[in-house]
């Protein structure tokens, strides 16, 4: 895990302030299948190297972001804003 | 009809050293304002108006603070204006060891945090909101139920700059 | 007497002297010296005793990496065991004790042990404790377990205060050597922000224990300058005394500074360590090299050190070793320390060189080249010395003798993030990876032989830095006269014809021999022979050992040391004491404390306070005559019941919904419908997970058309609030929403009872009748004839005729002050959360231990709350897998003992009537119990397979822990008023 989050709004920040969730994975429309919904609540890969994460940041500005970042080497490649941003 | 008292959250005598000082500030005006970025200026026009100040606090949040009690901030249906002036207690610190002071609980870099800037932190183990008002002075808002344990942090960190 | 200080030179302060002792006995030393050098000045050779074998042992070095010298220092609270005497600076009064001897250091029980060491060799404890099984915990544990470990912590507290501290930098620098200043100073020079750190008191890194002449000056004197022009850089912040001890993601970097160490009584108002959190934009390592003892029988006798520590006792702190000192090489390191002995004046009686070649040396010594020494003897101070030579053995006299294997670099930071060692044949030595991103290496670490090198790669390395930075940066380089090149060395890792026990690691007593076993044995890979024979584990972590080690399964396996491999290497460098790492989090700081604004109503009422989560609640007001809890609880209920009560519920969590959707939204986050609640109305709210299990409950208020008042349970009361941040911002951003916690804003309290309206009405100025604010009644009030305006909810956890009413936090205990006095005539009651329990489990009412996240609306009897026409709220489809709906779910029931002189507890089982206590038997379990003053009967809920069906159904409730059996009846889970009559009397 990464020791320093840049929060888009916030900048450099300790892990310290950050709540993780897991997964950032899209919502199924309401009507969807219920196979998707399984795969949504239930279903997680646990990938040896890129990872899309819901972070929030808790004790800052309060926001939820995406982080991706690496499992194994820990680099995060990318942290943005949760509401800019559809998850893949 | 029987007497209404304000008590304030921190009743606590300022600590008092060369190079760092530390005071509960008045419990005055401090609401919560939410709304769009790009409204920034009405906002802080209409806050000067009432006598406010304006405090960022993260994407379309802000504090308007008065050491003044029951200020009112009239603002167009697009803003929402959220009275935490009891929700919220201003500790005010100040000094030539203030930096030195805060790098003990927090982890923001405060030699590229300007006069005027304001976040949200973690200090210790609580959230807190800082804005730098001076080169060497700050105020911390705090959430009113852990103000005595924030007030408790700060004394412990500052006690090597204390009189004693 | 074989050590002793020399009537000149060194850098200690000869006009400071300092009294200190060891084992008892006083001694003196001077300001500068550290224990270690204190110690040999006063001749004290044996300074403690080994680990398994209680082998006699000296100092071994003079940094971090010393395996031998480990000391209990100070008394009563401030003891602190295993502290290297290498590394303590001295001062006065200091108290040091030897380890790991009985009953004296000079007579020691436990070296019995040698005469057992055929039994005591590599993985004895595999082999020596396997039989007779039932042995193990009666016999061989508790003998392990005795001598096991070195020093003895103190069972007393710590008084001293310790803190954490987060620095931001440009550039740390590990290490204040050559290439470590270099690398600051140019870097400061060109305006970065620099952090300079050594674990050392006095910065200058070897350059102290130098008698090259660098500039013009000598090396201390150069050393000195440089650090004089750091310090008066404002952007450089130099770090004596502090260790940096991992590097770890992000580039930050933990650091270990010792305050208040070298203080006999530390000022309280200053930690004694401090942990640094160092976020580095950049980092360079000259953190130097180390260098290796050499594998001979005895090489653990007192007396016998590396050549390094040897220079820097004799150089630094003017000790010199011996009377009559030999020195045994494979580099050249012998032979500056050679010829720094006869400058000073110590009879150096041979220098022996593994090596056919080695440099001119122009002193008096006798050189012997192509020689090795197989032994040394003395036991605990060293005699004489068995060279081998030509083909001879010869033996020598002599009192100290110098010894070096090679240097290893000090790359353990650079490899804190996973890299791999690489083995450098040039070099005879592991060196860091060359792909390292965030950090350089600089100086003897890099493998680099002198000063000038490593000056000019200090510097080179760091202007680089700074001008990828945008500064720019002007090179260092140091002229340097009258310094012994240092080439790299020719392993030797095993030398032939040794007779004693030859020590590979000193503080783990594993010898040559164990890792020969170990190979043979089948433990050769490096990881497995680590554990087959404790190589490499303790406090030193293998500083000195592990080459060495690896070296020796090398040859025993027939491979290269780079086929071999390293370790894996972790954080911490050096240990650290637990007082650093929690810092000041401890005692009333260990975590904060949440009070509520009510806080001080409740105190003066005598409340008895219950720690729920980080809040003080008032858990109940004990009056004077009452001895036990439950006369003031039961007391309280059937007030609150006949009379009123007044309760603070200031810490449910709080939350107002406003914005365009706000509707929209409290409408999709709950599972029962809100768009069409009026507004002035409340209701109670189910909250689900995605997995259609219940979240959370509580009452929503609609205080204007797109202003709500949530409230949660206070445990839930933060992940209730992130769960909707994350609905608004992740979920559906577009809709437009804004959510501010209010918990703090409100002091809220709950006036419940028959006469709670009566009382409330003396201060709210709106009329509050039946009529006029009916049951879920919620709005804006006005109070006290104008003068405040507050919220008030006509809502009730205990069935009875009930209000919440929510003040601003400051005037929270003025307004409850008034209520009471108000409802004084009508005997009114504080009540404290315990009440407030009971009288919920009385009308069936969940909490969070009927909510344990099993459980769905229809599990607890609310499923008909759940909205069929909602297009999508959270939890939706998952509610509707057919699983959940299945009759044999655990489901809400009461429970009530047939005898109510009967009791359980909460978690008992339940067991049909008749049945063993079985798992296949199990038919749920008590959630919540209670004992009714209003039903003078224990009653409880529970989750019960097919609940709602078997009211009246007969059962056992089984509490495992006490194998009680308790007969009883599942009942409806609302005990009193089913009919809801007292809600609207």
């Amino acid at each position: 895990m990464a020791s320093l989050i840049t929060c888009p709004h916030c900048g450099q920040r300790p892990k310290e302030e950050f709540a993780i969730k897991g997964a950032a994975l899209a919502r199924p429309a309401p009507d969807a299948p219920q196979g998707e919904w399984y795969d949504y609540v239930f279903l997680r890969t646990n990938p040896r190297g890129r990872y899309e994460e819901y972070w929030h940041h808790v004790s800052g500005c309060r926001r939820w972001l995406v982080v991706t970042r690496d499992t194994a080497s820990h680099a995060v490649e990318d942290c943005r804003d949760a509401a800019e941003r559809a998850p893949t | 009809m029987p007497d209404l008292i304000h008590r304030p959250a921190l009743t606590k005598e300022p600590l008092v050293g060369e190079r760092i000082r530390l005071a509960p500030m008045p419990e005055g005006t401090l609401l919560e304002v939410r709304g769009p970025q790009a409204e920034l200026p009405a906002l802080e026009a209409a806050a000067d108006a009432a006598g406010l100040v304006i405090r960022t606090n993260g994407p379309d949040q802000w504090f308007a603070i008065s050491g003044q009690p029951m200020l009112r901030l009239d603002l167009p249906d697009i803003f929402s204006v959220t009275d935490q002036s009891h929700g919220r207690v201003r500790i005010a610190m100040e000094g030539a060891a203030v930096d030195d002071v805060l790098a003990k609980g927090m982890a923001v870099d405060l030699f590229d945090f300007k006069i005027g800037a304001a976040t949200t932190a973690l200090i210790g183990h609580i959230t807190t909101h800082i804005a730098r008002l001076d080169r060497d002075r700050f105020e911390l808002t705090v959430l009113r139920s852990f103000a005595e344990s924030l007030w408790h942090d700060l004394e412990t960190m500052s006690a090597e700059f204390l009189d004693r | 007497m074989t050590s002793y200080r020399l009537n000149q030179g060194g850098l200690v302060d000869r006009a400071t002297t300092l009294d200190f002792t060891f084992d008892g006995r006083s001694f003196t030393g001077h300001a500068g010296d550290t224990l270690a050098s204190a110690l040999l000045a006063n001749g004290q050779r044996l300074v403690g005793r080994s680990f398994k074998y209680h082998r006699p042992r000296g100092i071994l070095t003079a940094g971090a990496a010393e395996p031998n010298a480990l000391m209990t220092i100070g008394s009563g609270g401030r003891t602190e065991p295993n502290t290297r005497a290498t590394m303590q600076e001295l001062y006065a009064g200091l108290e040091a004790v030897s380890q790991n001897r009985w009953p004296s250091l000079d007579r020691d029980v436990g070296a019995l042990n040698s005469l057992l060491s055929p039994f005591l060799g590599a993985g004895f404890y595999y082999k020596t404790f396997m039989w007779p099984a039932a042995f193990w915990e009666k016999l061989y544990e508790p003998f392990i377990r005795k001598a096991a470990g070195l020093g003895r912590a103190t069972y007393e507290a710590d008084p001293d205060a310790y803190e954490k501290v987060w620095a931001h930098c440009d550039l740390l620098v590990v290490g204040s050597g050559p290439a470590g200043l270099s690398s600051a100073l140019t870097a400061g020079r060109a305006g970065l922000r620099v952090i300079l750190a050594d674990e050392h008191h006095a910065l200058g890194g070897s350059l102290l224990s130098e008698t090259a002449v660098i500039d013009g000056v000598s090396a201390p004197e150069f050393s000195a300058r440089c650090v004089e022009e750091l310090r008066s850089l404002p952007n450089v912040r130099l770090l004596p005394r502090t260790t940096v001890l991992g590097w770890f993601d992000s580039n930050v970097f933990g650091a270990l500074e010792r305050v208040q160490k070298h203080v006999a009584v530390p000022a309280a108002n200053r930690p004694v360590e401090r942990f640094w959190r160092i976020a580095a934009k950049h980092a360079i390592l000259a953190t130097g090299a180390e260098e290796r003892p050499l594998v001979f029988g005895g090489n653990d006798t007192p007396g016998v050190m590396t050549a390094t520590a040897m220079r820097s006792y004799l150089n630094r702190f003017g000790v010199a070793p011996g009377k009559k000192v030999a020195i045994f090489t494979t580099n050249n390191s012998g032979y500056a320390l050679g010829s720094d002995l006869e400058s000073a004046g110590v009879a150096l009686t041979a220098i022996i060189d593994s090596r056919a070649d080695g440099p001119a040396y122009s002193g008096q010594a006798r050189i012997i080249r192509n020689a090795v020494v197989t032994d040394a003897f003395g036991g605990k101070s060293l005699t004489s010395i068995r060279i081998k030579h030509d083909g001879r053995f010869e033996t020598m006299d002599v009192d100290a003798l110098g010894m070096s294997g090679g240097f290893s670099p000090v790359i353990h930071l650079a490899l804190h993030r996973g890299g791999k060692a690489q083995w450098s044949d040039e070099r005879a030595a592991f060196l860091a990876p060359d792909d390292l991103k965030g950090i350089a290496l600089a100086g003897s670490v890099t493998g680099a032989g002198n000063i000038a090198e490593s000056v000019a790669q200090g510097s080179t390395q760091a202007a680089g830095l700074a001008s990828m930075m945008g500064k720019s940066a002007a090179a260092m380089s140091a002229s340097v006269e009258g310094e012994m090149e240092n080439r790299p060395s020719r392993p030797l890792w095993f030398i032939p014809d040794v007779i004693g026990k030859a020590f590979v690691d000193f503080q783990n007593d594993v010898h040559r021999a164990d890792l020969k076993l170990a190979a043979q044995e089948g433990y050769g890979h490096v990881e497995l022979a680590k554990r087959y024979t404790t190589n490499g584990m303790a406090t030193d972590q293998g500083k000195l050992s592990n080459v060495n080690a690896i070296g020796l399964l090398a040859q025993a396996r027939g491979l290269s040391p780079a086929e071999v491999g390293t370790t894996t290497f972790r954080p911490f460098y050096t240990p650290v004491s637990f007082g650093a790492l929690s810092g000041a989090s401890k005692g009333k700081h260990f975590q904060p404390v949440r009070k509520s604004p009510l806080h001080d109503w409740a105190a003066k009422h005598g409340a008895v306070f219950v720690d729920t989560g980080l809040w003080y609640r008032s858990a109940w007001f004990p009056r004077e005559g009452e001895t036990a809890w439950r006369e003031s609880v039961d007391r309280e209920v059937l007030n609150v019941r006949s009379n009123a009560g007044l309760c603070d519920v200031s810490m449910l969590g709080k939350i107002e919904i406003t914005g365009r959707d706000a509707t929209t939204f409290v409408d999709r986050v709950y599972a029962n419908g809100f768009a069409k609640l009026p507004v002035g109305k409340a209701r109670y709210g189910l909250m689900l997970r995605e997995d259609g299990m219940i979240y959370d409950d509580g009452t929503t208020s609609r205080l204007g058309e797109n202003r709500y008042y949530m409230t949660t349970t206070t445990a839930y009361a933060a992940p209730v609030m992130s769960h909707l941040e994350f609905c608004a911002q992740a979920l559906w951003p577009e809709l437009d929403v804004r959510l501010a916690s209010v918990t703090d804003q409100w002091a809220q309290m709950a006036i419940a009872g028959p006469k709670a309206r009566t009382i409330l009405q003396g201060i709210v100025d709106e009329d509050i009748s039946e009529a006029a604010f009916g049951f879920l009644a919620a709005r804006e009030v006005s109070l006290f004839g104008g003068k405040l305006t507050g919220m008030l909810f006509r809502i009730s956890f205990s069935g009875e005729l009930a209000y919440e009413i929510a003040v601003p936090a400051g005037y929270g205990e003025s307004v409850a002050d008034a209520l009471m006095a108000l409802g004084e005539p009508h005997g009114i009651c504080a009540y404290g959360v315990e009440a407030l329990g009971v009288m919920r489990v009385e009308k069936g009412f969940i909490t969070h231990s009927e909510i344990n996240g099993t459980v769905t609306p229809a599990d607890v009897g609310l499923g008909k709350m759940v909205s069929r026409t909602k297009q999508d709220f959270i939890g939706k489809q998952m509610l509707s897998r057919e699983g959940l709906s299945h009759p044999s779910r655990l489901r809400l029931a009461g429970v009530m003992p047939l005898d109510p002189a009967h009791t359980f507890k909460g978690g008992a089982h339940i067991l049909s009537k008749g049945a063993e206590a079985t798992l296949e038997n199990d038919q749920g379990y008590v959630t919540s119990y209670a004992w009714s003053p209003t039903l003078q009967s224990p009653i409880a809920l529970a989750l019960i397979v097919n609940g709602p069906d078997r009211h009246g159904e007969e059962v056992v409730v089984w509490n495992g822990l006490l194998n009680e059996f308790t007969p009883a009846r599942i009942c409806d889970p609302v005990f009193f008023d089913p009919a809801n009559e007292k809600l609207h009397a």
